[in-house]
């Protein structure tokens, strides 16, 4: 415990609450009121600044699970392959009561009466490629075959179907090793392939120089909002006097994105290089890796590459001579998609709610971990800084399309033959290269109906639309051209032009077997539950969204419904604190807009007034027909009668 | 260079198209609130730090064009043509700035507003008619200025915890908070007492306090007065009045010598609460819990009512002419040497006055308070207790600590030397000496509000006014005169202090031609230095500091940090003198 709080300033001694929290449950299974009063007086804090955390990161639990804990993916993409039917399965087979109908914050932990076993539906697991998925402790099982409950049982591995060989269409550079037969996560296996080649280079470089090459090389983030990475770095000051404070995003968890899981569990080295190659650019001499509660093999891994690197000096004190120190620490998170965000991140590794911070005046770049200037990462991001030193920046933004340079990885999953991975010149592949081609098309006898191009939050774009897309010419010229959706081009501008975003590349493909409003009530669950509750229009607006579509799925949607919805997400995109608005607000906002037709079949009954009669969103689901009185200031309300109907 | 002035610089800001000066580190917020157009709010507080969560005060605010010199490019009114920011912004976490513009009552401010309104409203109760907020309720007033009539929520609205005791002297229900988080920052920042927090997520999220540390800090009761919405109500004051009968007067805190600024509510001479009035020399928006609520004794059924004289050795009722004249009768059996006076460092400065007078006029040596000390916490509550104890120096001009001639007194009662005593709005058992002894004196004048052991013994009893009862002024502990003013009239015969007192002086042949509280004030400031030029209306609300640093009384070792506090507060005062001061 004591070598959990020396990872943090000793005056920021709150940041290591969640690591005590995770230890605590690791060895009690639960964290009692005694581990919140233990933990408070560890860290000088109160009770109630413990109590807050374990409420909010569902990860932890104030009660005991069972000796056996099924985590089962509830979001999106297992949704589609057959999640729900898991968990149906789970509780016949582990005989575990279904939970009562009813709505509450968290998805509720059911145990067996033996106490053998208990599931829990959570949010996406970052693993939609191999989707249905589960956890079982802190096993992670992939195309589950959610017939074959006993066999998951009993610990059968996974049925992976590893991509061992890229697509031609592919250009792999980050992925390089990924699904190699013959690559371990050793490091003398990364050694043995250039490894920490680029950390030597770049320490005999000038730190203008390294953040030079970044800026040249036009490496926008890949964690969603594309910022220019070059850009974010000139931010740090180079004469600056307070510690910089490097955080690498390994929060991963927007639905339909699941490559940093492969980087994290498959070559930690080339993320650490980056890192270390990053720290020493920025002047920090700490780096934290603030990676997700549902990675923990991946946090081992990390744990022990950091380990491996150390006895090579490749950090800690003097690296390699250099006369620069650098320390990397592993922080978990512990269910909260908000901590994606990068002041949420901030907030929740400085051990409190992951609530996201006011810019102005929180820009992290000057006011960011434990208010000093910060810089955060993604993971992918930060492994391309390593191929830029390889590289050069000039040479690097050689690759991909002017303004949309590099390589990315877009995770494909959904209706589609082939899910998984594919790295690809940003912009060099079009979507229907990337559907039919690499993913393996749709299954026989589907057809394409929607796509949703960068991760959930991100703008569905419908399959029989055309596009009006400018695109640059070599020339610098621009020509305007109408595309259908197979031709819009994979990079940022393009989707973004589309009406759409590249987002978090996590590409979720449609087939015309799925009911809209059902995909769009996944998509709401899955904000509602993972809104901080922090500003007014997302915490609020977030649940009310899924209370309609989930009313109208179940047959009670009324004409307004759908301009309701639209409404709503008006009210709220653009007006929170974080870009979490935008992301709860656009999946209603286009669904609504995309596919009129389908939720205007399932909002047919009519506006119940006010008062009276008061219509419980029960009643109008069971009701077939929802009788109405006219409202008094209705000039037909003494006509109609109080028996009136609209 | 700007900032060394004594003036901080002021810039220029365009709101809804006017432009206006404001100085340098102005909220956009306020900026907006002193040139006219009122931004509502919710979670901002100006005392507090701006989360910017609720979302309500997004306005929208632009920034001039800047040509290629990078210097402002102008319009043909020369003015900066300002280039909008596309999304709101929110105005409680920015100061303004050289050339900033923003838009308070344009349409898309409007739907924002709308739109917040909408969304604080879908899970709220409406239990308005019961609820102890409503008519001071932020809710209720935005919703009537920025809402709209109708509701388009058919869901279930999300259940809360209701009716929990946070604290001994707080109720919450959570169903009714927005949760904007003020009380939490209070409590932090100002209560110094982490006790408050959210639990659970989204729009489950909870406020609460650990079931083992309750919200009891002292200043618990200020969670109430900035709570927007009915969600922590005032466990004493909920239920009792509904806000909008309550007659409101500003008046002081007699608790301690801080002398916090407040309003008295009150219906029909009843007071139903106190609440801290704003006042950034004294007491900042807040008061102690222990202050505010000290007003129950004006209520208490004990209460002396009625003027009374021993006769045959009982007390009986009497008129005041009766008691005043028998009084005076055996005060002026004696001679000024054998008469001792203890009054009180709660008296207003004005009753301290024509106590001074019968000092005068009856040529009375001992005369002395009784001090009142107790912990102070360093935020408001002062060690001393009496809120006029810097009325006691000035006034009856007492060189020596308070309290330090009682014992010279008690021993002056027990030889026999002092044969009359008067006790001001005081316990004469604070002498140490046994009621017996007090009890053989021929002469034990008590004017109080309330019995005690003393009372019954005494020759005449003349029941006066409480705090709240009465006009007058006091100087707090760091040498500011401000005016109590009466809320309630007194109960049964009870008198106004200084009536009393004016009575006795004159029955006792001191007197002269004084009408009313005001005239006293007046010749005060005909006596008093530090009183020259004031009257008791121009003290105002706020009132005005009288003694300079080096008047204040002799601090105790201990009292360094007040000291230095003090200083600091003069040295302020000194460097940015307004012209009026």
């Amino acid at each position: 415990m004591d070598e959990a709080i020396a990872r943090y300033p000793s005056d920021h001694r709150r940041s290591a609450a969640m690591p005590l929290l995770h230890l605590w449950q690791e060895h009690f299974g639960f964290v009692s009121e005694e581990a919140l009063v233990w933990i408070a007086e560890k860290l000088c804090l109160q009770p109630i600044n413990i109590l807050e955390l374990v409420t909010f990161y569902p990860m932890f639990r104030d009660k005991p699970a069972g000796r056996t804990h099924i985590r089962v993916c509830r979001t999106l993409s297992c949704a589609m392959a057959g999640g729900f039917e898991l968990m149906e399965n789970l509780f016949t087979t582990l005989g575990i009561q279904r939970p009562p109908a009813g709505d509450g914050m968290h998805n509720p932990i059911r145990i067996s009466a033996d106490g053998d076993y208990s599931v829990e539906f959570v949010e996406c697991l970052a693993s939609c490629g191999t989707a249905p998925v589960c956890m079982i402790g802190e096993q992670l099982y992939e195309n589950v075959d959610v017939n074959l409950i006993a066999g998951l049982l009993r610990n059968q591995t996974s049925n992976i179907k590893h991509q061992t060989s890229p697509h031609l269409l592919e250009r792999r550079l980050i992925f390089k090793n990924i699904g190699r037969p013959d690559w371990t996560t050793d490091i003398d296996c990364y050694l043995r392939d250039g490894g920490y080649e680029q950390l030597k280079q770049a320490l005999t470089l000038s730190r203008a120089d390294i953040v030079n090459k970044v800026k040249n090389s036009g490496l926008r983030g890949r964690g969603g909002a594309g910022f220019s990475c070059g850009l974010k770095w000139s931010f740090i000051k180079p004469d600056e006097k307070r510690p910089v404070y490097l955080i690498c995003n390994a929060d991963e968890s927007e639905p339909g994105t699941f490559k940093d899981r492969y980087i994290i569990h498959e070559d930690p080295h080339q993320l650490l290089e980056g890192i270390l190659i990053s720290c020493y650019a920025l002047n920090a001499r700490t780096a934290y890796i603030y990676i997700r509660g549902e990675f923990p093999a991946g946090a081992k891994i990390l744990g022990r590459a950091i380990e491996e690197a150390r006895t090579h000096n490749f950090l800690g004190k003097n690296i390699l001579g250099s006369g620069f120190d650098a320390e990397v620490y592993i922080h978990r998170g512990a269910g909260a998609y908000i901590c994606g965000e990068e002041t949420g991140l901030i907030e929740s590794l400085e051990g409190k709610r992951g609530y996201p911070r006011i810019k102005p005046p929180y820009f992290p770049a000057v006011l960011g971990l434990y208010m000093c200037p910060t810089i955060v990462n993604n993971v992918e991001t930060l492994c391309h800084i390593r191929h830029i030193i390889a590289m050069g920046g000039a040479e690097y933004a050689r690759l991909g399309r002017p303004n949309n340079t590099g390589t990315r990885i877009l995770c494909v999953s959904g209706d589609v033959q082939r899910p998984g991975y594919f790295e690809i010149e940003v912009g060099a592949v079009t979507m229907g290269q990337l559907i039919y081609e690499m993913a393996g098309g749709l299954r026989p006898g589907r057809k394409l109906k929607a796509v949703i191009p960068g991760g959930s939050s991100a703008k569905v774009l419908r399959a029989d639309e055309r596009f009006k897309l400018k695109q640059k010419q070599s020339d610098g010229s621009t020509i305007e051209r109408e595309m259908s959706i197979d031709e819009i081009p994979m990079d940022f501008d393009s989707l973004t032009a589309a009406g759409s975003m590249a987002g978090s590349g996590g590409v979720i493909v449609l087939d015309d077997s799925r009911d809209m409003v059902w995909v769009l009530n996944n998509i709401n669950k899955f904000y509602a539950h993972e809104s901080c509750g922090q500003c007014t229009p997302c915490r609020e607006g977030s649940l009310w969204m899924q209370k309609i579509t989930d009313r109208m799925l179940r047959g009670g949607g009324v004409v307004e419904d759908p301009k309701a919805l639209k409404t709503i997400g008006d009210n709220i995109a653009g007006r929170t604190i974080c870009a979490f608005g935008e992301a709860c607000a656009w999946p209603t906002q286009s669904f609504v807009e995309k596919f009129p037709e389908e939720f205007a079949a399932r909002a047919k009954k009519p506006v119940p007034p006010p008062l009276p009669p008061e219509y419980t969103p029960e009643e109008l689901i069971e009701k077939e027909e929802i009788p109405t009185v006219p409202m008094a200031h209705d000039p037909g309300w003494e006509k109609a009668g109080a028996k009136g109907t609209i | 260079m700007a900032d060394q002035t004594p003036f901080p610089q002021l810039l220029n800001v365009q709101i809804d198209g006017v432009w206006h000066q404001f100085p340098k580190g102005t909220r956009v917020i306020e900026a907006c609130e002193q040139a006219g157009s009122y931004v509502p709010r919710y979670c901002y507080h100006k005392k507090l730090t701006s989360p910017g969560n609720c979302r309500m005060c997004l306005i929208e605010m632009g920034f001039p064009r800047l040509g290629p010199d990078r210097k402002p490019e102008l319009g043909t009114d020369g003015k900066p043509i300002i280039n909008w920011i596309p999304r709101p912004q929110i105005s409680c976490a920015q100061d303004v700035s050289e050339g900033m513009a923003v838009r308070t009552n344009s349409p898309l401010v409007k739907e924002c507003q709308r739109g917040v309104m909408e969304f604080l409203l879908i899970n709220h109760p409406l239990d308005c008619p019961i609820c102890d907020q409503a008519g001071e309720c932020r809710l209720q007033e935005f919703s009537v200025d920025y809402g709209d009539s109708k509701s388009r929520f058919l869901e279930n609205k999300v259940k809360k915890p209701k009716n929990v005791q946070i604290g001994t002297r707080v109720t919450l229900d959570d169903e009714r908070c927005i949760l904007c988080s003020r009380c939490i920052r209070f409590c932090q920042e100002i209560a110094h007492d982490d006790v408050l927090g959210f639990v659970d997520r989204g729009s489950y999220t909870v406020l609460t306090a650990h079931a083992g540390k309750a919200l009891e800090n002292n200043y618990s009761l200020n969670t109430v007065d900035i709570c927007p919405v009915g969600a922590l109500t005032s466990t004493d004051f909920r239920f009792k009045m509904r806000v909008w009968f309550l007659k409101e007067t500003k008046s002081i805190c007699t608790s301690c010598a801080t002398g916090c600024n407040t309003v008295i509510g009150s219906r029909e001479d009843v007071i139903y609460r106190q609440t801290p009035r704003e006042n950034d020399h004294v007491n900042s928006c807040w008061m102690c819990d222990y202050g505010r609520l000290n007003f129950k004794y004006l209520e208490a059924e004990n209460r002396l009512l009625e003027p009374q004289i021993r006769f045959e050795g009982k007390l009986v009722p009497a008129d005041w002419p009766t008691a005043i004249a028998q009084a005076a009768l055996q005060l002026k059996q004696f001679a000024g040497s054998e008469i001792a006076i203890i009054a009180s460092g709660r008296m207003t400065s004005e009753e301290l006055w024509l106590t001074s007078q019968l000092v005068t006029s009856l040529g009375v040596q001992w005369i002395d308070i009784v001090p009142r000390r107790g912990h102070g916490d360093k935020i408001l509550l002062s060690k001393d207790r009496n809120p006029n104890t810097n009325g006691t120096r000035l006034i009856l001009g007492s060189k020596s600590e308070p309290g330090a001639k009682l014992i010279g007194i008690a021993d002056a009662v027990r030889s026999g030397q002092i044969k009359a005593l008067v006790i001001l709005k005081e316990n004469a058992m604070h002498l140490g000496l046994p009621v017996e002894q007090l009890a053989q004196l021929p002469g034990l004048i008590v004017m109080n509000t309330l019995p005690n052991d003393v009372t019954e013994k005494a020759t005449v009893v003349l029941p006066a006014c409480g705090f709240a009862e009465k006009r007058g002024s006091m100087i707090n502990g760091k040498g500011r005169l401000q005016r109590l003013n009466r809320a309630v009239r007194p109960p049964g015969n009870a008198r106004d202090d200084w009536e009393i007192l004016h009575d006795l002086l004159q029955a006792t042949g001191g007197g002269d031609s004084l009408s009313s509280v005001d005239d006293v004030f007046r010749r005060i400031s005909e006596t008093v230095p530090q009183f020259v030029g004031l009257t008791l209306s121009k003290l105002g609300d706020l009132g005005v500091h009288i003694l300079a640093i080096e008047e204040l009384p002799p601090m105790h070792p201990s009292d360094g940090e007040a000291i230095e506090e003090a200083i600091a507060i003069q040295a302020r005062r000194r460097g940015v003198r307004p012209a009026s001061a």
